[in-house]
């Protein structure tokens, strides 16, 4: 078992250093951090200088969690595309093995990317003289969990539908949407139209918004982290909480992929 | 090795249209050590009937057993069988060598440090072995294809038209493995359209139509179906009989094929003289002509 998942964790990790996918992917997202964070490197003040380091971490960080989505899609995607599972399942390694290994590759590739930006940050806050913040693990180890939840979403979603559909399928019907929808009927409702339809589309959007898979389920809790890099003791759970969110979505996404993958025709 | 009792796999063919019957009742044996031929026209349903034997498609209904168990994919059943897919579907990304590797990885057992770089040279793909799969052509696909098949000694070995499209040099490096795997005790069930290739290494066969076993016998048996005429040539001095079906003449030279029944009638034809006798030999079916002849008589 522990040979298997070796042999089919280093052919995905030789996957992702070949994609050009994922290499063009991670070119975008450096380039366009640099060139937003180029003005602010210049400025000769401290302050300004701890912003941009900031600012960098932040944005790095989002694109981490963009990228490892991107990890776990292109994976599950290709191999779909290719046709070339049947040569891996007519062989004594079964599905719950390989998807095992697929999830656990992403996530390594993601983990090992996120502490190479923790590390940056760390040295970027030595170089500048400024104090190193607790925020920063925080933050970090937050990005972290939301990949694994991403990582494992986007790997469902894959096996499910196209993978470009799976892409617009997340950006159109995430959280934020169904939240911003449940608002504005709840505005509508405080104006006074009252009507049934109403009650139950804001019903339903509220449902929608709490069965989706947010990237932050704690947001609110960690709000002013990202700004401040300051963490308050009665924060710290909300990191617990934030991985148990994201290893249950995970192993949701785990067994839903492969009931999928057991019923997938593979020829 | 392998027992399938009226096997049915159906096809959705869109939303209001009929199902699409790939395999209708479909019933075959093969045992130990056969070397065991599935034919059929396109669309008979061979390949369904081999995915089916390695569990990566379900049948609807009927019975199957491949080395007593039902296949499952991934299951341990598979640490003695070896697949050789029509289309080189393979990890395009890895190199000749690390695809072989990984292959050979997923059996899960190590193997001797020689192994992989001796098999690679046997097939001629040392020296190509960091050329990425997706650079290689498809006659390289396939030998990749049959390293993977050789790493581990299989007891049973599926091959789906494993030769086509390759070049007359890998087809014979190919059916000399494939003599070697079955020499060495494996049963090997192979589906192909080149039936001079079937007579060369098969000794069972089936022939499929329609989703259905048509015939299924050894492949003498099979290719003595036509053992009721003879082939002749002669030099013939007049007229040649009408019961003579002529297929060549050059002169008085005359090469044709004659009903067994009429060899006495031959014999009294080329004693008179000026006639003389070249060559006199029962005709030699081949499997060729044998599947015709079985699917005019079997098909509506």
């Amino acid at each position: 078992m522990k040979e298997l998942l070796k042999v089919n964790l280093r052919a995905h990790l030789l996957y992702y250093r070949r994609s050009r996918l994922l290499l063009a992917f991670a070119l975008v997202f450096l380039l366009l951090t640099l060139l937003s964070a180029l003005p602010a490197v210049f400025s000769p003040s401290r302050a300004a200088a701890f912003s941009a380091a900031r600012e960098i971490f932040d944005m790095l960080n989002m694109f981490l969690i963009a990228f490892s989505a991107g990890l776990g899609l292109f994976l599950i995607s290709s191999h779909l595309r290719d046709r070339n599972l049947k040569m891996v399942f007519t062989k004594p390694c079964p599905p719950a093995l390989w998807l095992a290994s697929t999830y656990l590759s992403a996530i390594g590739v993601s983990l090992l990317l996120n502490a190479t930006i923790l590390v940056c940050a760390l040295a970027m806050s030595l170089l500048g003289h400024t104090k190193v913040q607790a925020g920063l693990a925080f933050v970090s180890a937050d990005t972290f969990a939301a990949s694994v939840g991403m990582i494992a979403y986007l790997m469902f979603l894959a096996m499910v539908i196209h993978p470009v559909i799976a892409v617009v399928f997340v950006l159109i019907f995430n959280p934020s949407t169904f939240y911003s929808l449940q608002i504005w009927i709840l505005a509508v409702q405080s104006a006074g139209a009252k009507s049934v339809v109403l009650r139950a589309l804001e019903r339903l959007f509220h449902y929608c918004y709490m069965a989706l898979p947010m990237v932050h389920p704690f947001s609110r809790q960690t709000q002013g982290i990202g700004q401040s890099l300051h963490v308050t003791p009665g924060q710290w759970p909300y990191l617990l909480y934030s991985l148990g969110y994201s290893l249950s979505l995970a192993a949701l996404s785990y067994c839903l992929s492969l009931f999928f993958l057991q019923r997938k025709k593979l020829i | 090795m392998i027992e399938a009792e009226n096997l049915s796999v159906h096809f959705p063919r869109g939303l209001l249209g009929p199902p699409i019957k790939a395999l209708d009742g479909l019933s075959l044996e093969v045992v130990d050590g056969d070397f065991f031929a599935l034919v059929g026209q396109n669309g008979a349903g061979k390949s369904t009937a081999m995915y089916c034997f390695l569990g990566l498609l379900h049948p609807k209904s009927g019975r199957l057993r491949v080395m007593g168990r039902v296949p499952e994919l991934g299951s341990r059943l598979y640490e003695s069988v070896a697949f050789l897919p029509e289309e080189p579907h393979y990890d395009l990304y890895l190199t000749v060598e690390e695809a072989v590797r990984y292959y050979a990885g997923l059996y899960g057992k190590s193997l001797p440090a020689k192994t992989i770089p001796d098999v690679l040279e046997r097939l001629g793909l040392a020296e190509f072995r960091s050329l990425p799969l997706a650079k290689c052509s498809k006659g390289m696909k396939q030998k990749v294809g049959i390293a993977q098949c050789l790493i581990h000694p299989a007891t049973l070995v599926f091959l789906d038209e494993p030769t086509r499209g390759l070049d007359p040099i890998i087809v014979r490096l190919f059916r000399e493995v494939l003599r070697e795997i079955h020499q060495r005790g494996a049963t090997i069930v192979m589906n192909s359209h080149v039936l001079s290739e079937i007579e060369m290494l098969a000794n069972r066969v089936a022939i499929i139509e329609k989703g259905r076993t048509i015939a299924q016998d050894t492949l003498d048996n099979l290719m003595h179906l036509e053992q009721d005429s003879y082939e002749v040539a002669i030099e013939a001095n007049g007229d040649v009989p009408e019961w003579v079906s002529v297929q060549a003449r050059q002169g008085p030279a005359v090469r044709g094929v004659i009903p067994a029944a009429r060899l006495r009638d031959f014999m009294e034809v080329v004693c008179q003289p000026g006639w003389r006798l070249l060559e006199c030999s029962l005709k030699k079916a081949t499997l060729e002509e044998s599947f015709i002849k079985i699917l005019r008589e079997k098909t509506p």
